[in-house]
């Protein structure tokens, strides 16, 4: 366990820093006692009465703290209040400098540090649940960590930033979650983070630096082989080391995810709806579809997502321009390259008058609402796509009313939770987006089917697994020989004619996944299953999963006798 | 309609409103509480626990758990009663009348307890 390392070495530091004050404060505490013994106290019925040690050290007590209760048990002699003014003055004065020592060391940033540590590691190993680790705690982090609260997992967050830190201390989240302020890449801090400790489901590793990155991938795959690794990457070199580091590891280029969006859009609106509808889009419905049109296209700002934009575009066999204020790096299929800032004069000259869409995918904010309000002036029928780089300008973004909004840190938060929450999302995506005859009308039948189903509700998509813990009473028949059928499970609990509101979108058995399952289908032992539904309906399936009664009642129609007796009974009566 | 839960569901009602019988009246007083009306309500009650023997739901706990708490106050009372009459022989005075009312109505309140959770339940299944 990670966590003693820590605790010894705090315990070790407070030790070493309160031995001189304690061994001071202990030497003049015995030397003001034995004083007050040996005086000869005044004179009581004839005799001299002297300070027991108990009265001497209960003097001390409240004399050194300065509380002066007065002279107990007796009125002093002369002798003992000469001593008393000593003692008095030597021990205040040492009280001072040991709680003065502790103060010290608390308010010492080392130390706090390793506290801070020490509690971090704690907390993390109290989890005692699956949990993933967010490496950085920025837009990005801030969406995941939410969306993963949300759909009830736990998050542990590393970030350089201790205001990020301070902050996520105060969200409202409905399980605690732990944060550090330290660099990630330190193994130290991956440790103390859980990164061996066997609910630790995958390091995600999004700080804004790319080398960061990279070193946290690195140094999380060398102390755990089987750990998942998630990370964000736009530069193609860091990927090709990324993907090589072995295991289980998933890098996400927002660019790249957003170009693969982009051409759904254009080749395929329906899909393009469907994903924004899943992953939540604020004003996403199933009933709108967005048509981005062909024809002239302008770039403005040809950097990274620029780039990848013009790729896909042109590849649908569309005409662009592109405007930026840097020359032309390679040879590019670029119709129009015009260098310079992107303004009334430069877009004059690529064409704004007979264009039909623009890009503004530069990474400064202001740039490209400046860029999407000269355009509009120009021309008023432009399909527009903006790159909104900082959450903080989401209100700007929202009037300046563009037809797609692009921002970076949510596509890869989005992308990343899919990932976390629905790892089985991706086949049903592939198996809708194959190019075979009757996938798009299927497409079609999964939207329909949506929309009669969850209708304006919030969609959830739900991963169940088929495992003792979680759906106790669907082994508990599996054992016994019977057979669960998807079917069985999706029934309505309250009238078993209909359906629960959802919709199962794939199923894995034994390594291998169904797409749209029928519902003849018969559930297996470590199966793992996708849904889409509401609030409501994933309660009430999870629950059947762990009611055999339920379960029971869903399969044959017959109720189970529950108790004892009337099981005794039927048996005695029934069949004879 | 199931069968088993109509069974379930009387004897869990009629321990119930027995018991709200039995206490009824003032509490000190001999004359307002019937000791057949606390046989009654003892062995419905027993009756009640040994159906719910068996279900191995989170619900069929709490209604087992609910009806051993009404089993050992109803059974205490009664044992007040016999010691009192039989084997002490002080007879129902007001104090030991007092003392098994106060148990059987602990009783009452794991009863109204179990036909919550009973309601309840059904409510929300609605099967």
């Amino acid at each position: 366990m990670y966590t003693s390392d820590e605790l010894s070495r705090v315990s070790f530091i407070v030790m070493r820093e309160m031995r001189l004050p304690l061994i001071t404060l202990l030497t003049v505490y015995s030397v003001a006692i034995f004083g007050m013994v040996s005086i000869p106290g005044p004179e009581i019925d004839g005799e001299r009465a002297y300070l027991s040690i108990f009265h001497a050290f209960y003097f001390m007590t409240y004399t050194a703290t300065t509380t002066g209760f007065g002279e107990i048990p007796f009125e002093f002699s002369d002798g003992q209040r000469l001593w008393a003014i000593v003692c008095l003055y030597v021990s205040v004065v040492t009280w001072f400098y040991a709680l003065g020592s502790i103060v010290r060391l608390f308010q010492n940033e080392f130390f706090k540090r390793a506290v801070d540590e020490l509690r971090f590691a704690l907390s993390v190993n109290r989890i005692g649940a699956p949990f993933y680790i967010i490496c950085g705690f920025g837009d990005t982090g801030s969406v995941l960590v939410r969306g993963l609260n949300d759909a009830g997992m736990h998050a542990v967050v590393i970030d350089e930033n201790v205001e990020r830190i301070q902050a996520l201390k105060l969200r409202n989240y409905k399980t605690s979650v732990p944060g550090l302020y330290a660099d990630a890449s330190v193994p130290k801090h991956l440790l103390e983070a859980g990164v061996t400790n066997q609910f630790c489901k995958a390091v995600v590793a999004i700080t804004n630096k790319e080398d960061v990155n990279l070193k946290i991938s690195a140094v999380a795959r060398l102390l755990n082989p089987d750990v998942g690794i998630l990370t964000m990457s736009k530069v193609d070199v860091f990927e090709e080391t990324l993907a090589t580091l072995g295991g289980e590891v998933h890098i996400v280029d927002p660019f790249k995810t957003f170009a693969k969006v982009l051409n759904a859009c254009i080749n395929n609106p329906a899909f393009y709806a469907l994903n924004n509808w899943l992953v939540g889009d604020k004003g996403a419905t199933l009933q709108s579809y967005v048509h981005p049109p062909v024809g002239g296209w302008i770039i403005c700002g040809y950097g990274r997502m620029g780039m990848e934009a013009n790729h896909v575009l042109t590849m649908n066999g569309v005409e662009t321009a592109v405007i930026d204020p840097h020359a032309r790096k390679k040879e590019e299929e670029v119709a129009t390259y015009i260098i310079g800032s992107a303004n009334a004069k430069t877009l004059n000259k690529a064409g704004i008058a007979n264009a039909v869409g623009l890009l503004a995918a530069a990474d400064d904010d202001g740039q490209n609402l400046s860029v999407l309000l000269n355009a509009r002036s120009l021309n008023q029928n432009l399909f527009t796509i903006v790159r909104q780089n900082s959450h903080q300008n989401e209100l700007a973004f929202a009037k300046a009313d563009a037809d797609m909004i692009m921002q970076p840190t949510l596509v890869t938060a989005r992308k990343i939770l899919l990932l976390l929450i629905a790892p089985l999302l991706k086949h049903f995506f592939r198996y809708l987006l194959a190019k075979e005859p009757g996938r798009e009308k299927l497409l079609e039948h999964v939207i329909k089917s949506l929309r009669e189903k969850i209708g304006d509700k919030k969609p959830l998509l739900v991963t169940i697994d088929f495992t003792r813990e979680k759906s106790s009473a669907v082994i508990q028949c599996l054992d016994a020989g019977e057979h669960v059928l998807i079917g069985d499970i999706i029934s309505d609990p309250r009238n078993r004619d209909r359906d629960l509101d959802l919709m199962v979108f794939v199923i894995r058995s034994a390594g291998k996944e169904v797409v749209l399952p029928a519902r003849e289908h018969k559930i297996r032992e470590g199966d793992q299953l996708l849904f889409c539904g509401t609030a409501y309906a994933k309660q009430l399936l999870k629950s059947t999963l762990n009611n055999e009664y339920t379960l029971h009642y869903l399969r044959t129609g017959k109720f189970k006798l529950s108790s004892y007796f009337t099981q005794w009974y039927a048996r005695k009566f029934t069949k004879a | 309609m199931n069968l088993e839960k109509v069974i379930f569901g009387f004897f869990i009602v009629l321990s119930l409103t027995l018991n709200v019988g039995f206490v009824l009246g003032e509490y000190s007083n001999p004359d307002h509480h019937s000791v057949y009306e606390l046989f009654g309500v003892v062995v419905v009650n027993l009756i009640a626990t040994g159906l719910k023997l068996g279900d191995r739901s989170q619900i069929g706990a709490l209604l087992l758990a609910t009806s051993l708490v009404a089993d050992f106050e109803l059974i205490a009372a009664a044992l007040e009663w016999t010691f009192a009459v039989h084997i002490i022989g002080t007879g129902i005075t007001p104090e030991v009348m007092t003392s098994i009312v106060s148990l059987a109505g602990g009783a009452l309140v794991a009863n109204i307890i179990s036909v919550v959770i009973l309601v309840s339940e059904t409510l929300i299944s609605r099967m």
